[in-house]
This record gives structure tokens, C-alpha cells and sequence, in this order.
């Protein structure tokens, strides 16, 4: 297996700046077949750590997105009754051969464990937000990577599938699930990191105007706002002035670009009061 | 780094408030096991990510590695949490009742006629005397017992019908060759709200103080989801003092509790805090409630702005206002003004019936 620095440059092929402690838990994932849960703000990247992995190996990435109310039958499998009822009437099946695999919906759970050549990368987007109920089914395949449907019995991965899982710490997650998962916590980067991660996924943008607008929404992340912008924030605003066809971050073309950084009235508000000049005049120093 | 090595670091950060328990020590072996061959960085940061599971801990975890792994053991005590108990605040929870002699049976039944109940239920708790007090006592308990019972009751009947559910309809179906003659439905699964309560506990509270403790203390009984925080210039979380305890044992743990009794009030601010912190504990059926008279001698554009960003996350803001059982009372001070408009249900807390009232807001 290849070792952490080879996850690091791996990685940054794919665009995705990688500290060394993030990569030792990636590491360790791919290593020990632990699921990983990744918890920090919104826009640090935590979806896309999966998104880059499943590319990485070369495998498949399956995704869950999780929201109120997910139940079994949208995440691990549903019977396909259309067909049921049609096999009934036309055929004249009966119960043992309406419930055989051939009348299965495989939703991503499912499909995650019945991956064919080798260990898909499974993304559970968002687990805080769906029912702790959901979050009790979920045990069962994090602890023995296993899915048990009633009509046929017990499906075992032929091929372990990688998880990862997201959360934006809207609530609490079980302690029973946090026991099953090495945890990491992805924090705002610092300002060469986040540097360098606009180099890497704007092409041959201008180095000072990123770093101005790094220095920018660094500034800005420092305000309080009730939703800080996170690094995607930063990548949007870029593109945008590229887009305006701006090369120097000046107070007229940040007041333009506020809607990619401030995502509510308030926060926007906020912005103005303490004034663009001043924010700007702080992140040159 | 030997096994018995992780093991006891394991331990000394289960000493220091980690939750991590067997399956993370065994985990943590494994990992180090792993990571060992690469250098002494990679073997720490496999180590918190096999250890910690919150933020919390997660920030935490370097401090305690670095005093665990790096400094003599004799240094290791220092940082080991020290608990106080040292006892404050115990004449607000207990109010007077303690210092007076219980009643005996007879003159309590006396007392408990049935104008007498209808009466005490009414009497607001700051005008309780000191004869009444184990009367209402009593009463509260039972009353405040009864509408647990209640609540928990009403939500196992409630329940609407649902989706038609496929699966079992098509399998009672198939001795009629698969028609779907008799549909099957989905019952909605009756859903338990999550009750969360900040209680006021200043200085201009203290009247209310031990009445409303126990109004909370009924409410997590039938409410498994429930935390209760208070406040006043601090915010201290309660819930698992009163969670699963009775009510006297409960009332002897708040005792240790290092909240500033009586102190001045920061609403606003203590909003603050718990948004800043425990936010996660919301969610979209959370019932908000908070007990206080609305003194605020914070900002209160930070209270509005906090309540809000409150209101948005869950189903319903409840405000209990003591004083809004004085006949000529109005929300003009200025955080209680602010707050309003941010708040789905304002009503009185005074008494014990006000209390009892508020069962019609708690189920749906």
C-alpha cells in the first residue's frame, strides 16, 4: 500500500490541498477499512475529500446525500411492485420468486456492498441531517458491512466499500456511531493553504489577485458573520472577478462580488458597517 | 510506543472527559501499529483521529498529548479535571421549605381542600407564605406528575394516516392473485419532540427559581429528549442532573453547581452562547422554551439577533414570563421588546396553573 505521502501527492493531482493529519486518516481508511467522519463548517471541502479519494483509487463514488425523513427504501433498497404485480398477473409467479434479486431496486447502500470489481468509495453527505432512526440503520453496516432484507437474508460486501461521512454539527450524532468512525475536524485553512488551493483549482489566475482575495475573505471570516464563507466562497469570488474581468481586488469590485462572500442580509450588513475600505486596507497588511 | 503505553493513554484521556471507550483503545492500537513506521507526527494525528469524536475533544487532544507523552508523570495530575463541589446557591433551590417543619398529615389534608387547591394553584410563587408552602409543594408535584403522564399518553395515540405502504400490500394481496384489493397503510410514526429549556436563574428571578427548576424537572420525565440549561451571567447545562433522578436527589445535585445564582442577567449574551456551542442540540422539532422575566442588561439587538438564528432551527419559541401574571404588567423592557417579535408563544409562568397551561403548547 502506498504510504501518506503518496495519499498527499495524490491528491494534489486531483486539485485537493491535503495536510499531512487529514492524509494519515485518510490513510488510516483506506489502511484499516475504518469509516471516517469528517465534521467542520460549511464549504471547507469535506464532500470533496470523498469525491478526490474515490478518483485517487480509481474506483466508483457512490454517494448518499442525507435529509429529514430518509428512510430504508430510499437509501438501501426498495422491491420494484410494478414489476411484482405484473410477474403475478401475466406470469403467475408466486411469493418465493417475486422477492429474488431480479425484483430489486439496489439504492446506494445496497449498491455500495454489491460493488462488483473492488471497494467503492461510499459518501455519506450530511448525516446530521437525517432521523437518529436513520442513523441506528446505519450501525448495522458501518460495524460488519452488511445489509440484512427480511425476504432474502443477510447481504455481505464482496468488497468493502471506503466511507466517509460528512456532518455539519447541526446536531448531535449518537455516540454509538461516533465509535464505529475515526473522526477528523477540517478547520478554515490559513492563508498560504487556502492560497494555494486557489492556484489549484482556478487555472492561471493572476497570484496577486488571489491573494488579495484570500486576504479578503480572511478578513472577512473574522467579522462574526452567522455563515462565514468557506473556501468555496473564496474559489466563487475569484471567478467572478475573472469573469467581470477585474485583476485587482479594489473596494468597487468587492462591494460587486459581496453576493458570492455574504450569503444573508444581515451578514452583508455587517460587512458594509464595518466598511469594504477598512477590511481591504487590514487583509493588505 | 507499547501497547500498555496506549492503553494507559487511553485511560488518562477517558480521565480528562473523552468518551472514547474499548472499541478506540483497540482501534488506537491499530492505528499505531500502522502509522508508527512513518514518524512521530503521523502517530499522533492517527491517534486523535482514532480518539476524539467532537470538536471538542478534537481541540482538546494535542494539549493532553503533548502533557501525556512529553512531560514527567508526576505533572499529569495537574491537569486532570477538578470537579467543585462546593456548595452554592442551595437556599434558592430549596427556598425556605427546608428550614420549615413539614405539616403533619392531618393539618396537610387540612389544608388540601378542594378551594384550597383551586386557590394555591392560582397564588403567584412570589406571594406564596411560608404556611402554604409545603401545601403547594405537594400539589405541584402531583399535578406536574400528572401532566408528564399526560403528555407521554397523548402522543402514543395521536398518529395520522399515512402513505399507502407497497410492500405490505402487495404481500397481503397475493392470495387474491396480487390486485391490491385491501390497501395496507404507513402509519406516521408518532415522533417525540426534543425539549430544550433556559432557565433564568438571576437575581430578579429568584422568586421563580425553585418552582420553575421543578416545572423542569417534570418535563424531562416524559420527554426523553430533553436538556435544561441556566443562566444568568454564565450558562450552565443541567440536564443530566435532572434527567433520571428524582426530584429531591436532583435538586441536592444542583446544589454543586457552579452557576452565579442571583447574579445579574445576560440573556442576549448567554443566547449567544448556547448558539455558539450547543446549537447542535436543535433541531427542526425542538420545542424552545425559556423562563425569564426578560431583565436584560445586555445588547438587545445581540438577544433578537441570537433568538432568531434560534427561532429558524426549530419548531416553536416558547417565552414564560413570571411577571406576566401581574395585572398590569407590559414587555416594554427593552430585551423583552426586542424579543418578541422572534417569539411563537409569550405567556405568564407564575403560578402553578399558568405552568399547567402550558401542556396544550408541548403536544400536537
Amino acid at each position: 500500500m502506498r504510504d501518506i505521502d503518496a495519499v498527499v501527492r495524490g491528491f494534489e493531482a486531483s486539485g485537493y490541498v491535503l495536510d499531512r493529519a487529514l492524509a494519515t486518516a485518510v490513510y488510516l481508511l483506506i489502511r484499516l477499512g475504518k469509516p471516517l467522519l469528517i465534521e467542520g463548517h460549511a464549504g471547507v471541502g469535506k464532500t470533496e475529500v470523498a469525491k478526490v479519494l474515490a478518483a485517487f483509487l480509481g474506483v466508483e463514488l457512490i454517494r448518499l446525500q442525507c435529509y429529514e425523513g430518509l428512510d430504508v427504501n430510499s437509501a438501501v433498497y426498495e422491491w420494484n411492485y410494478q414489476k411484482q404485480l405484473l410477474a403475478i398477473r401475466i406470469h403467475e409467479r408466486t411469493e418465493e420468486d417475486i422477492f429474488s434479486s431480479s425484483f430489486l431496486l439496489e439504492r446506494p447502500l445496497l449498491r455500495s456492498l454489491r460493488a462488483e470489481n473492488a471497494s467503492p468509495v461510499l459518501l455519506i453527505d450530511e448525516i446530521d441531517r437525517a432521523d437518529e432512526a436513520f442513523e441506528a440503520f446505519l450501525l448495522e453496516l458501518l460495524s460488519d458491512f452488511q445489509i440484512t432484507i427480511p425476504e432474502l437474508g443477510p447481504i455481505r460486501a464482496r468488497h468493502k466499500p471506503h466511507v466517509i461521512l460528512t456532518s455539519n454539527r447541526t446536531r448531535e450524532l449518537s455516540d454509538a456511531l461516533k465509535r464505529r468512525c475515526l473522526y477528523h475536524w477540517i478547520d478554515y485553512p490559513g492563508f498560504e493553504k487556502e492560497l494555494e488551493i486557489v492556484r489549484l483549482r482556478t487555472q492561471g489566475v493572476d497570484h496577486e489577485l488571489g491573494a488579495q482575495v484570500v486576504g479578503f475573505v480572511q478578513q472577512v471570516r473574522s467579522l462574526n458573520l452567522s455563515k462565514p464563507p468557506g473556501v468555496a466562497e473564496t474559489l466563487d469570488c475569484v471567478d467572478s472577478l475573472r469573469a467581470l474581468g477585474k485583476t485587482r481586488l479594489d473596494a468597487e469590485a468587492a462591494e460587486a462580488t459581496l453576493l458570492c462572500i455574504a450569503k444573508s442580509v444581515d451578514d452583508s450588513a455587517k460587512i458594509q458597517a464595518e466598511g469594504i475600505d477598512r477590511i481591504l486596507s487590514r487583509s493588505a497588511q | 510506543m507499547t501497547q500498555s503505553d496506549i492503553i494507559r493513554f487511553c485511560r488518562f484521556l477517558r480521565a480528562n472527559g473523552f468518551s472514547a471507550g474499548v472499541t478506540e483503545s483497540l482501534t488506537s492500537v491499530d492505528v499505531v501499529r500502522v502509522t508508527q513506521v512513518v514518524d512521530a507526527d503521523a502517530v499522533r494525528w492517527a491517534l486523535r483521529a482514532a480518539l476524539s469524536s467532537s470538536k471538542e475533544e478534537w481541540d482538546s487532544f494535542d494539549r493532553l498529548y503533548d502533557a501525556f507523552w512529553n512531560e514527567a508523570p508526576r505533572d499529569r495530575s495537574g491537569i486532570e479535571r477538578s470537579v467543585k463541589t462546593e456548595p452554592r446557591g442551595f437556599w434558592v433551590l430549596t427556598g425556605e421549605a427546608s428550614e420549615v417543619e413539614r405539616p403533619t398529615d392531618r393539618e396537610a389534608s387540612s389544608i388540601a381542600g378542594a378551594s384550597a387547591h383551586a386557590r394555591l394553584k392560582k397564588t403567584d410563587f412570589s406571594e406564596i407564605s411560608r404556611s402554604d408552602q409545603p401545601a403547594l409543594d405537594q400539589l405541584a408535584e402531583r399535578l406536574l406528575k400528572q401532566m408528564s403522564w399526560r403528555l407521554s399518553r397523548r402522543r402514543k395515540i395521536a398518529g395520522l394516516r399515512g402513505r399507502v405502504d407497497l410492500r405490505r400490500t402487495i404481500r397481503g394481496n397475493i392470495s387474491r392473485g396480487g390486485d391490491p384489493v385491501k390497501l395496507r397503510y404507513k402509519d406516521r410514526k408518532p415522533q417525540q419532540a426534543r425539549v430544550l429549556i433556559l432557565l433564568d436563574v438571576s437575581g430578579s428571578m429568584s422568586l421563580y427559581s425553585m418552582f420553575l427548576l421543578r416545572f423542569a424537572h417534570a418535563l424531562h420525565r416524559p420527554f426523553k429528549r430533553a436538556d435544561t440549561f441556566i443562566f444568568s451571567t454564565r450558562l450552565v447545562n443541567i440536564g443530566g442532573m435532572l434527567r433520571s433522578r428524582n426530584l429531591a436527589d436532583a435538586m441536592k445535585a444542583l446544589t454543586a453547581c457552579p452557576a452565579d445564582w442571583s447574579g445579574g442577567t445576560r440573556i442576549g449574551g448567554s443566547l449567544q452562547e448556547f448558539n455558539a456551542r450547543h446549537a447542535r442540540l436543535l433541531s427542526r422539532d425542538t420545542v424552545f422554551i425559556i423562563l425569564s422575566d426578560g431583565w436584560d442588561t445586555g445588547n438587545p439587538e445581540i438577544l433578537a439577533a441570537e433568538l432568531r438564528s434560534v427561532r429558524d432551527r426549530v419548531r416553536k419559541v416558547i417565552w414564560l414570563n413570571p411577571l406576566l401574571g401581574l395585572e398590569d404588567y407590559k414587555p416594554l423592557t427593552r430585551g423583552m421588546a426586542a424579543a418578541l417579535p422572534h417569539v411563537d408563544v409569550f405567556a405568564a409562568a407564575h403560578s402553578l396553573q399558568s405552568l399547567l397551561e402550558l401542556e396544550k403548547h408541548l403536544s400536537w
